[in-house]
């Protein structure tokens, strides 16, 4: 066992392979940050559609909520990869075909826009209805109170929370490998399908997303104190 | 019409196959994530010289995709441990793995939680501390954490969509094997994707009652 012990820690290995790994880290970093962008604002949307006075805007917000965050990654990134060039492309009548890294974009931000939903909507729902009340006194607008008096303090308040939801998502970009987007976990596969070492490859692969998110975890969960004793005092 | 009847409706024998599948991997994988949660949490509480290794592995489980343990269980597992052998074995344990990374923070969170008047008095009654722990500890723990257990079983489910990655015959496999053959992907996806979100759905939707239901009856629940 110590021999393959010796073999999984090999980490000499990564070294030497080690630009085609950080190419696969930066684009890893690259659908993370294009995805996390286009959650954000989906989940924003959606609160917002959650909330609404109209029952119909509240049902369809709720239906797009509710099936974002019941779908597995795999199967919505499947499905937005194979079926929706399809569907679309039938629509248009010409055929389209997506790459993979924006089918993964649009997919994972699709799934994980429902849990910042969710969260944003607690954090709408958390404002207290006072200021409500004294910004409609005061003759605004709904557009406006939401726009000027709720949002600021949701997406301050939300967040530091919402940290979780990102490192999710960050673990979760691990998957767009199977569509083939060219990421850490793709490149890990070719180089050890290449010199048919899985062992150090794999192991190493773990330590690094392990060293990421850990190294942000911490990081955002000190800067998300200092936030929060900034902000609420 | 016609296309749906023929790709899905017939080949449904496939895709209850691989449902079936699903739910022993998810079955199997859950046991295995609350034990191994309770195991990593007691020795990350009780033990103190192993104290360090378990923050290392629950920290490792938590912060590395499933896509990289199922990989990792996968391959590298046996070679250095000789277990587990199967692809089936393998995917319950690299899925119970993730999930014992959480549930052993939730179980932190809920020992921590237990007021320490109740030890007090388990003491003073002359309870041992394993008698306290068993009676007093655990049944307040599990209640606790029992709508955090019920979310995991819906992480597990999730999760589970991966494992035919590692060639286990699970619904997400048939349904890739059957366009595979067909090559006809639109209906056989949406079918398949149609049922692990409504499975997930419901199972949502039971966890929350039973949840709301435990509190009921119980009262100490958080919701």
């Amino acid at each position: 066992m110590s021999e393959s012990l010796r073999e999984t820690l090999d980490l000499a290995l990564l070294w030497e392979y080690r630009v085609v790994l950080l190419k696969g880290l930066t684009m890893t970093l690259g659908v993370f940050a294009c995805a996390a962008v286009l959650a954000v604002a989906g989940g924003l949307v959606a609160a917002l559609w959650r909330v609404s006075r109209f029952r119909v805007v509240r049902w369809v917000g709720t239906v797009h909520v509710e099936i974002a965050r019941n779908s597995p990654d795999y199967i919505m990134v499947v499905w937005v990869h194979f079926v929706l060039p399809l569907l679309l492309g039938a629509i248009i009548r010409r055929r389209l075909e997506f790459d993979p890294f924006v089918s993964a974009v649009i997919a994972l931000s699709y799934v994980y826009s429902g849990y910042f939903a969710e969260t944003f909507r607690a954090g709408i729902e958390a404002v207290p209805r006072g200021q409500i009340e004294a910004g409609r006194g005061l003759g605004m607008s709904e557009r406006k109170i939401m726009w000027r008096v709720i949002l600021p303090q949701v997406v301050r308040r939300m967040l530091p929370e919402s940290v979780n939801q990102f490192i999710s998502l960050f673990k979760a970009t691990s998957i767009v490998s199977l569509i083939a987007v060219p990421d850490l976990m793709y490149q890990v596969g070719i180089i050890s399908a290449q010199v048919m070492r899985p062992m150090p490859l794999y192991t190493g692969a773990a330590l690094v997303y392990f060293a990421v998110v850990l190294l942000c975890a911490n990081l955002l969960g000190l800067l998300s104190n200092r936030w929060r004793n900034k902000v609420f005092a | 019409m016609g296309n749906w009847e023929r790709l899905v409706w017939n080949q449904r024998e496939a895709f209850l196959a691989g449902f079936q599948v699903t739910l022993q991997v998810c079955a199997v994988a859950f046991v295995g994530a609350i034990l191994g949660g309770l195991l990593l949490c007691l020795v990350r509480v009780y033990v103190r010289p192993l104290r360090p290794v378990a923050v290392v592995l629950i920290e490792f489980f938590r912060a590395t995709p499933i896509l990289v343990q199922l990989l990792w269980v996968n391959y590298v597992w046996p070679e250095l441990f000789g277990w587990p052998n199967t692809f089936f074995s393998a995917a319950c344990v690299a899925l119970a793995v993730q999930s014992s990374g959480y549930l052993a923070e939730t179980f932190r969170g809920a020992i921590e939680a237990i007021p320490k008047g109740h030890l007090e008095a388990a003491s003073s009654l002359g309870m041992p501390p394993w008698r306290a722990f068993l009676r007093i500890v655990m049944p307040q723990v599990l209640l606790d954490a029992a709508p955090s257990i019920g979310n995991q079983l819906t992480v597990i489910v999730k999760s589970s969509a991966l494992v035919s990655v590692i060639a286990v015959p699970d619904l997400m496999f048939q349904s890739q094997k059957l366009v595979n053959k067909w090559y006809e992907p639109i209906e056989i996806l949406t079918a398949t994707a149609v049922i692990y979100i409504l499975f997930i759905f419901l199972l949502s939707v039971t966890l929350t009652w039973l949840a709301r239901a435990m509190r009921r009856r119980y009262g100490l629940t958080a919701l």
